[in-house]
């Protein structure tokens, strides 16, 4: 049994490389443009990305992204402009990630303490561990003994 | 060992007593701009009489940049009478700028529901809309005589609301 949860820790490191190290994403200017202006929340519009919108706003937001790129911005510079009008708000996805993977880290770590303490119990508490060979003996006689 | 079990209780408790209080404390549909404290953006635009006007000339005087359309209805209608009072007797500079409009549109505006006689601007390409991070009609600015934006209002301006802003600016009605 061992033997299997190395080779499925082994496997799940594989996987978790293989996304992390997962090549760059292409980075042509129509390419980048058009997953900054995804990542944008249209200003006049509920719940649209600045690409999936028509509005005025999102035409002109576009047309900056353009211009931005093709100035020599980066994808963070031309994130930041827009931040510093509208706010972290106008990203879809926020730009730091600790305050949404803090739930993700306290459940784990609370599921891990919860089992070390269990594994610990027992372990620790457990009748059978107290038991000496000498006892142990004994019982296994008496227990013959009544099946006889 | 047994007493770390005990300052566990308070180690978990405390902060997420105290997550749950600021959270809670928070209005999570206010929204701030982070203008504020920032010089106010620049511009340059036509008035809807086809006149040139700059942000430089408004340099060492306190304004208002009030967003509005003539589509926007009733918010743009119902503070039309507290920007108009501003302008008239708090002796305050206002600017209008048309939000996604027509010149037509926004002079039929002006002409039914009054022109208190301030600039008027016709910001085609919505530029300084994106520029102040507009998100609709009406918005409003309060920038300070050094250029700086003390204050935002997100939606229709009550002569309460316009007392309190123009104070952040050092005007007082």
């Amino acid at each position: 049994m061992r033997w299997a949860s190395v080779v499925g820790i082994g496997l799940l490191a594989a996987l978790v490389a293989i996304i992390l190290l997962r090549p760059a994403p292409p980075a042509t200017a129509a390419d980048r443009a058009e997953a900054l202006a995804g990542g944008l929340r249209c200003p006049d519009c509920a719940g649209l990305s600045v690409a999936d919108s028509h509005t005025a706003s999102a035409v002109e937001i576009r047309r900056q992204i353009d211009e931005l790129l093709a100035g020599g911005a980066s994808d963070a510079e031309v994130r930041e402009h827009f931040t510093d009008r509208y706010g972290e708000w106008v990203l879809l996805s926020p730009s730091a990630p600790a305050w949404w993977v803090l739930p993700f880290v306290v459940v784990i770590g609370g599921a891990a303490a919860l089992a070390a303490w269990l594994v610990r119990r027992r372990t620790g508490t457990s009748p059978v561990a107290s038991v000496s060979a000498e006892e142990r003996r004994l019982l296994h006689d008496e227990a013959e003994a009544l099946d006889a | 060992m047994r007493y770390l079990r005990w300052l566990l209780i308070p180690a978990v408790v405390i902060p997420l007593g105290w997550l749950l209080f600021t959270g809670f404390g928070r209005d999570p549909t206010e929204l701030t701009s982070p203008l504020i404290g920032q010089p106010a953006p620049e511009w340059r635009l036509r008035n809807l009489d086809g006149d040139l006007v700059a942000s430089v000339d408004l340099v060492g005087e306190p304004y208002v940049v009030n967003f509005w359309a003539s589509w926007c209805i009733p918010a743009c209608v119902d503070e039309h009478p507290v920007l108009a009072d501003a302008y008239e007797n708090a002796g305050v500079t206002v600017v209008g700028m048309t939000y996604q409009d027509t010149v037509i549109d926004a002079q039929v505006f002006l002409a039914r529901y009054g022109d208190a006689g301030y600039e008027q601007l016709f910001d085609e390409h919505g530029w300084v809309a994106i520029d102040f991070g507009v998100t609709g009609p009406p918005e409003t600015y309060f920038v300070d005589a050094d250029g700086i934006v003390r204050a935002k209002q997100f939606g229709p301006l009550t002569p309460e609301l316009m007392e309190e802003h123009l104070a952040t600016i050092g005007v007082s009605p």
